[in-house]
């Protein structure tokens, strides 16, 4: 019995050795593609700035948007605790909270139900979820304000829910 | 040591595109053979992964067979299939994000793909490392090639392009072909049509040989 386990720990500690060099090889490149995903995200949702500066302020990371040194928005990243993990957002917002744009950079939702949170429709060129949000004003977003996705109830209720919370307690703490 | 036969390396690596493909003959791995087929691409991209998760896992099981013992061999296969499955979903992330984006959560689920844990049961647990080798470059070799003829069928049909280029101009898309209706429809046209050709081949066989012995039934 003890030498069954002694096997399969001898195993498992050389399957995680060998993943702990693949990782320590691998992980440089994935957060450079990671930095780069989100540059070009950035572009996507406030496509008017021609700078994005990165500040960090309380519990929130967040890109300030000038366009000819003027403040015209907010990127902020947020994450809401998803169906299958977290959902990573980029949300942009303008000093009144009206939501410029979402993106999703990442989340593991469930494929065919959670997932369509990026699914784009044939002739569309971006997602129909997260395009109803443009527009609409961040605080008091309520759930009646957009269309849920059949099925995925919690994958939708996560990314309006996040992106409401934090928009209002960042806007709060913007004007002090 | 035995004497490495060249004859019998080759017929594990032949069997693998031809009469045992895990898609067309063993009918395993559905599941990501039905869901990344829509684009040659993507169903490049899925054989490679899956071949060198296939090879990884089955000379290292080839390898522990002896040491590992039988109450304990699937938890074992598992740990090693997952490893090479982690190793090349990093891998894909840090040098090729748009397939790692576009195959998505297919990548990680080769962990369960039946082909890879299949093989390591059915053929690694029991032969050599060489052996096993070819065995998952045949598996592999096979698979991706069923999935390539899948995804290119559906892809023309399904968007009117072959590997992304625009094929037919002024084509309405049969957008059926993308979904996974499509998938089904051609996998099971596609199996129909092996079928069909296997039989017709025993059949001739049979004629020429005038009898219907068991060899001919097994060496189809």
């Amino acid at each position: 019995m003890i030498r069954l386990g002694l096997i399969l720990m001898v195993i498992c500690l050389a399957a995680s050795l060998v993943l702990a060099v693949t990782y320590k090889i691998t992980s440089p490149a994935i957060e450079m593609q990671s930095i780069a995903q989100e540059k070009e995200a950035l572009k996507e949702i406030l496509p008017q700035a021609d700078e994005f500066v990165q500040k960090q302020e309380g519990r929130f990371s967040y890109y300030e948007c000038l366009k000819n040194k003027n403040i015209i928005g907010y990127v902020l990243k947020t994450k809401a605790a998803g169906y299958g993990g977290d959902i990573n957002l980029l949300a942009g917002i303008d000093a009144q909270g009206v939501i410029q744009a979402i993106e999703v950079l990442s989340h593991q939702e469930t494929p065919g139900l959670g997932s369509r949170i990026t699914e784009i429709k044939q002739g569309d060129k971006a997602p129909w979820f997260l395009e109803q949000f443009k527009g609409k004003l961040a605080p008091g977003l309520k759930l009646s304000d957009i269309q849920t996705i059949s099925g995925a109830t919690i994958s939708s209720k996560a990314v309006l829910g996040s992106i409401k919370k934090d928009a209002e307690e960042f806007l709060a703490l913007k004007k002090g | 040591m035995a004497k490495i036969n060249l004859k019998q390396l080759w017929f594990e690596f032949k069997k693998g595109i031809t009469v045992e493909n895990p898609t067309f003959g063993l009918v395993l791995g559905l599941c990501p053979t039905l869901a990344v087929s829509t684009s040659v691409q993507n169903a490049v991209g899925m054989g490679i992964a899956a071949t060198f998760v296939l090879l990884g896992s089955n000379m290292i099981i080839a390898a522990i067979r002896n040491l590992v013992p039988n109450e304990i061999r699937i938890p074992c296969y598992i740990v090693v299939i997952a490893t090479f499955v982690t190793i090349v979903e990093l891998f894909m992330k840090a040098y090729s994000p748009a397939l790692s984006k576009a195959l998505g959560i297919f990548v990680p689920l080769i962990v369960v793909n039946c082909i890879v844990l299949g093989r390591a049961e059915a053929f690694a647990n029991k032969n050599t490392v060489a052996a096993s080798f070819f065995d998952a470059l045949g598996m592999g070799i096979g698979f991706t090639m069923a999935l390539t003829i899948i995804a290119s069928i559906r892809e023309l049909i399904g968007s009117g392009t072959l590997m992304g280029f625009l094929v037919a101009k002024n084509y309405d898309p049969m957008l059926m072909m993308i979904m996974s209706p499509g998938a089904l429809l051609t996998l099971g046209l596609l199996i129909g049509f092996v079928n069909w050709r296997r039989i017709l081949k025993k059949k001739k066989l049979i004629l020429k040989t005038g009898c219907c012995s068991s060899e001919i039934l097994k060496g189809e």
